[in-house]
């Protein structure tokens, strides 16, 4: 439904997104998740047809952006970062005149707005302008437009911010509903981990306009998985106990040292037994040894912090 | 049609309910006005031929070379320049509507608004007209065709001085500067020798309202001037934003 292939895009010597490749099907939704300039706006702004792209191809509903931009345009529900109606119009007639605008034909228009202002709970503020509204609602008329024309693929540029908790939440449920339902391919970008993990068929992890990993959340972690973390809190001189593992046990790197509390990943999961035993020996007082379950929020840390790396060792090259 | 339509309502709409917008009128009113009275009180040839008063409003009197190139800028500036600095314009420009038909809906709604301007200083006409005046309607309407073919131009300039950027005052006073500069520098130039001089004389806008319209005379060559040179600049105003899309 949404097909990025080898997408670029450049402002003057800034490289906003490279080479991403990626593809969302009826039905699933993919979170875009990325720290704040990623290239997550960038990508979803040249999927709505508002940017073109530098290099590479694009296409919503078989429809390339460059070649057929008014077809993948009416294909397509976009909410912006910062959705804004223009403030003198009242949410009725915002609604009324984005359906026409989407060519939702006269005869249909009052319906299909009567139908997106009951999903979307807008009946109280049909009457408000635009300019009066809280950020939440202001984000419901901003999706009530994206869905105005019933597109088969909606984009949607960090639709969590400015929502409380109960509001996140609803939108989540929402969005579920659009893509079990009603099988539509939604495509939205995120900062916020917990929102991603907890809405997102298949994750798509960019940093500086590069996709860094691309999978369902257990296949991404498993790559954690494989080398598994230890948690260890002692009564003792915990630096000093984190000193000695790495030269006692080979391939054992010490992550994290707070307090009296140890975050080490382990070479293989072997070690676990070989590393209590080698406290136990030590007469240390151990009040805590545990596996660290990673999170999504553990991978995004790794594989930025590989990325940067990676970034600088070319820019020293 | 349809996103067209809906695109021109919205725009009427948005201008009729626009505060600013009557402050604009009522100073052209206002002005307009106390030219009207003052042309009739003061004025001995317009006194001695009242065939003459079309001239006046619709002609190269002092308000169509101050405030005409400056009016149409003002109602043009929040066409493109308010959506940009609003943000309002990134869902307009990825709804499926050609930026073609974004620039001749702004534009017409913008000339249909226009329309107001001038359609109560035809009232003034209309009122004299009502209280028995003897008046020559060929160069009345002769000369509200001219004015209204020259406001449609410095409208054109406007929008394409609104599609720059956010900024308010640059469209506003980028589009005047424009019309100023399409006003007067043939006006300067019009005594120069060889195509210098020819070329003024050919794109002098005064003489075209005062020597054809306002005389009552349909002149093609000046209509046509007018709405090519409006046509290049709405032209301009759609490759402004068309090569947002195209420009990699």
């Amino acid at each position: 439904m949404i097909r990025v292939d080898h997408l670029h895009k450049r402002f003057g010597p800034v490289h906003a997104v490279q080479d991403l490749s990626f593809e969302v099907l009826p039905g699933e939704i993919l979170g875009f998740l990325g720290p704040n300039g990623a290239g997550k706006s960038t990508t979803l702004r040249i999927l709505s047809g508002f940017l073109p792209p530098s290099a590479g191809a694009a296409a919503v509903a078989g429809n390339d952006l460059t070649q057929r931009s008014i077809q993948a345009r009416r294909a397509t529900g976009y909410l912006p970062e910062n959705f804004v109606a223009p403030p003198e119009l009242r949410v009725g007639e915002y609604l009324r005149f984005r359906a026409g605008l989407k060519g939702v034909r006269r005869a249909r228009r009052r319906r299909r707005v009567a139908e997106v202002v009951e999903l979307l709970g807008l009946g109280p503020r049909l009457r408000q302008p635009f300019s009066a509204l809280s950020k939440g609602f202001r984000q419901r008329v901003g999706l009530a437009d994206a869905l105005l024309a019933d597109p088969p693929a909606l984009l949607l540029d960090e639709p969590f911010g400015g929502l409380d908790p109960l509001q996140r939440q609803e939108f989540r449920e929402l969005l579920r509903v659009l893509a079990d339902d009603q099988r539509k391919a939604v495509l939205f970008s995120s900062h916020v981990l917990p929102e991603v993990e907890s809405l997102a068929d298949r994750i798509l992890v960019i940093d500086q306009g590069r996709s860094l990993a691309m999978g369902r959340r257990g296949e991404l972690l498993a790559r954690l998985e494989q080398a598994p973390r230890q948690r260890l809190r002692i009564a003792g001189d915990a630096a000093a106990l984190g000193a000695k593992l790495p030269e006692a046990f080979p391939g054992l790197q010490l992550l994290e040292q707070e307090g009296g509390e140890l975050l080490l990943q382990l070479a293989d999961a072997e070690q676990r037994g070989a590393l209590f035993r080698w406290i136990a020996c030590r007469g240390e007082e151990v009040h805590a040894f545990h596996p660290d379950t990673p999170t999504l929020e553990d991978l995004f840390r790794v594989l930025v912090a590989d990325a940067d790396a990676d970034a600088g060792e070319e820019e020293a090259a | 049609m349809s996103a067209f339509t809906a695109l021109l309502k919205r725009e009427v709409f948005s201008l009729l309910v626009t505060p600013s917008i009557y402050l604009l009128l009522g100073v052209w009113y206002l002005l307009n006005g106390l030219l009207f009275v003052y042309a009739l009180d003061f004025s001995p040839e317009v006194q001695s031929d009242l065939s003459l008063l079309p001239q006046y409003l619709f002609g190269s009197s002092l308000l169509v070379w101050l405030l005409l190139p400056a009016f149409p800028p003002l109602v043009t500036l929040r066409l493109l320049a308010e959506e940009h600095r609003l943000g309002t314009v990134e869902p307009l420009l990825t709804a499926p509507i050609s930026d073609a038909a974004v620039v001749l809906a702004k534009y017409l709604s913008a000339s249909i608004f226009f329309l107001l301007f001038w359609g109560g200083v035809l009232l003034l006409f209309a009122l004299l007209a009502s209280v028995g005046a003897d008046l020559d309607w060929a160069r009345v309407l002769g000369g509200f065709s001219g004015a209204l073919l020259c406001s449609l131009l410095f409208l054109a300039t406007g929008l394409f001085a609104s599609s720059w950027s956010g900024n308010l005052i640059l469209a506003a006073g980028g589009g005047a500067a424009l019309n100023y500069l399409l006003l007067f520098l043939p006006a300067i130039t019009e005594n120069a020798d060889g195509a210098v001089g020819a070329l003024a004389q050919a794109t002098h806008i005064p003489n075209m309202l005062d020597r054809g319209f306002a005389a009552g005379l349909l002149d093609s060559y000046a209509a046509a001037y007018f709405l090519g040179l409006s046509a290049l600049f709405l032209f301009l105003t759609w490759v402004r934003l068309v090569s947002r899309r195209w420009v990699p």
